[in-house]
């Protein structure tokens, strides 16, 4: 009875630098993590939540996982269908300014993005979308652009 | 009781003893991964030319995935242009593959003084190289140090810090 706490506290000897041994190999078998922070995929650290037409404008928003950024001035935006359609200028939102040697002067988004796009008077509102972006994680990894094909769900009617 | 308390206090101390050991132990000479390459893979250069990875075997092969979007990537380059000096001659090879497109890699090139063979491809090919090589989230940077016989002896993603890249290379590179 009196041995039970010896017992463990050497069974607990013994696994502590085997489970140091399980997270190296882990670790170094399958480079997903900085920092010791698990890194997302793109499509999951930059959810787009698809398109969607409310009125005159096409709303897209995005959900931005906590850690993760886009750029302003990667954002861009084309109409699939129809074939001959077009956008105005997007009205992007203010980001926050961030500054880099390299980059110069930037703006990104964190957290929730959402854009309103408008097209020109009496042409045909856009039906599929081409959404491209690119963002990187706070601790230093960059992901290539993305750019994926939305349909837009019209809500107006 | 008393004797209880003895043996659980020198169980944790033990416990405790023994994880430090381990960490040190690693620190001071953590085995490789000593995977070896996977087949097929080859990349383009700027004039076009192909080369398969082991187009450098017999030499410490540091692959650098990078581009001209990535920040973190341009601040790691200077670092790699340096190293790549001072090791030459003790047989270290970079190369430097882009996920971007031709004209950009070339319009960074001498900005950032990158005097080692840089490769393109496009994005989706490169994710699909960098995935086999144990990239998973398709980041960058990614880098991959092989050695002189083909085997994937560390993978990091994400930037390097000077001190840690060197030590790195120092490891593995002949006295």
């Amino acid at each position: 009875m009196t041995r039970t706490p010896f017992v463990c506290a050497a069974l607990l000897a013994a696994a502590l630098p085997w489970a140091g041994a399980a997270e190296d190999f882990w670790h170094r078998g399958a480079q997903d993590a900085v920092g010791g922070r698990h890194l997302l995929k793109a499509d999951q650290a930059f959810q787009l939540l698809g398109a969607q037409r409310q009125g005159d404008a096409v709303i897209v928003q995005w959900n931005i996982a906590p850690g993760y950024y886009l750029y302003r001035k990667r954002l861009r935006f084309d109409v699939v269908t129809p074939a001959d359609g077009r956008l105005d200028a997007p009205a992007l939102p203010r980001g926050e300014k961030i500054h880099d040697a390299f980059q110069g002067e930037a703006e990104i988004y964190r957290g929730h993005l959402k854009v309103a796009l408008r097209w020109p008077p009496g042409e045909d509102a856009p039906q599929r979308l081409s959404v491209a972006y690119q963002g990187c994680a706070e601790v230093g990894v960059c992901y290539p652009p993305q750019t994926q094909l939305v349909d837009v769900v019209d809500l107006s009617r | 009781m008393r004797r209880v308390h003895f043996f659980i206090v020198a169980g944790l101390v033990a416990a405790l003893a023994g994880y430090g050991a381990y960490r040190y132990a690693g620190q001071r000479g953590a085995p490789a991964i000593e995977q070896p390459l996977p087949a097929d893979l080859q990349f383009t250069d700027l004039d076009g030319h192909a080369y398969r990875l082991d187009h450098w075997r017999g030499k410490l092969l540091l692959v650098n995935f990078w581009a001209t979007w990535c920040t973190p990537c341009l601040h790691e380059i200077p670092q790699l242009v340096k190293l790549q000096k001072k090791f030459a001659d003790r047989g270290l090879q970079i190369i430097g593959p882009a996920v971007d497109d031709p004209d950009s890699v070339r319009s960074m090139v001498r900005p950032l003084g990158i005097d080692y063979p840089v490769m393109t491809g496009t994005p989706d090919d490169m994710i699909g190289i960098m995935e086999k090589l144990g990239n998973g989230p398709g980041g960058l940077p990614f880098s991959i140090l092989v050695s002189p016989d083909g085997k994937i002896l560390e993978r990091r993603l994400g930037e390097f810090t000077p001190a840690e890249l060197e030590s790195l290379l120092r490891k593995y590179l002949p006295q």
